[in-house]
């Protein structure tokens, strides 16, 4: 289990760049970019306008923005999430709300082709 | 792990940009910027604050260089290191604190 990395409270709002390692839960508002080696949990009420690079990647809040998940990417049924979303594994629950593209890579069984 | 009116900078973390709000802010982690809460900040032991620092209430244990604009009290400890102004009606620095700045305490 990693580290706790910290808690950005409901009360705080950070313009600019956040990086490191370890669990980071964002309860507040962050814009700008965040990067971050194991797992991003943005809870419900929490903020982001950033592009975001993390391991993985939890959403109960707001996301808006261009996001690399390199591991896991949750939507949970509270999240409203906006944007481009890279990663190798998705789940969006029922409830969620989610607009943009996911980019991942899908291999198709024998027979069934992309030009159909 | 719930908490009310309270941020945590980990240790394992950078912010470089203007962290404002408010919360209580304790800073294990680097934050370079600015830095500006109507309640507390501390500057934890292994907390690297390269900022100005607006606050009621101001704790630095680790390093800060920038300045303390605090609307009570402005406090260095013994193991803490600072470099800059301080502004604020009540400063302690402790014995073994290390300190380079100018001290303004208001009207006298």
């Amino acid at each position: 289990m990693a580290e706790s990395a910290g808690i950005i409270g409901k009360g705080i709002r950070i313009k600019g760049e956040l990086s490191g390692s370890g669990e980071l839960v964002v309860a507040g508002t962050i814009d700008g970019r965040i990067d971050l080696s194991d797992h991003l949990k943005i809870d419900e009420g929490g903020v982001v306008n950033a592009e975001v690079a993390a391991k993985q990647l939890t959403v109960l809040g707001n996301a808006s923005g261009d996001i690399t998940a390199k591991e896991r990417f949750e939507v949970k049924s509270s999240a409203n999430v906006v944007g481009d979303v890279r990663t190798p594994s998705i789940v969006i629950e029922d409830g969620a709300t989610f607009r943009g593209t996911v980019h991942m890579d899908v291999e198709l069984p024998e027979g069934v082709g992309r030009n159909s | 792990m719930t908490t009310n009116d309270k941020t945590v900078i980990g240790n394992s973390i950078t912010i470089e940009g203007t962290v404002d709000g408010t919360d209580d802010l304790v800073v294990h982690g680097t934050v370079k910027g600015k830095l500006s809460t109507s309640k507390g900040v501390t500057v934890a032991k292994s907390g690297k604050v390269e900022a100005d620092v607006n606050a009621t209430a101001v704790e630095i244990v680790g390093a800060l260089s920038g300045g303390i604009v605090a609307k009570g009290k402005a406090e260095i400890t013994a193991g803490g290191r600072m470099i800059g102004d301080i502004k604020a009606p009540r400063i302690m620095i402790a014995d073994g604190a290390k300190f380079t700045g100018n001290i303004d305490m208001g009207g006298a």
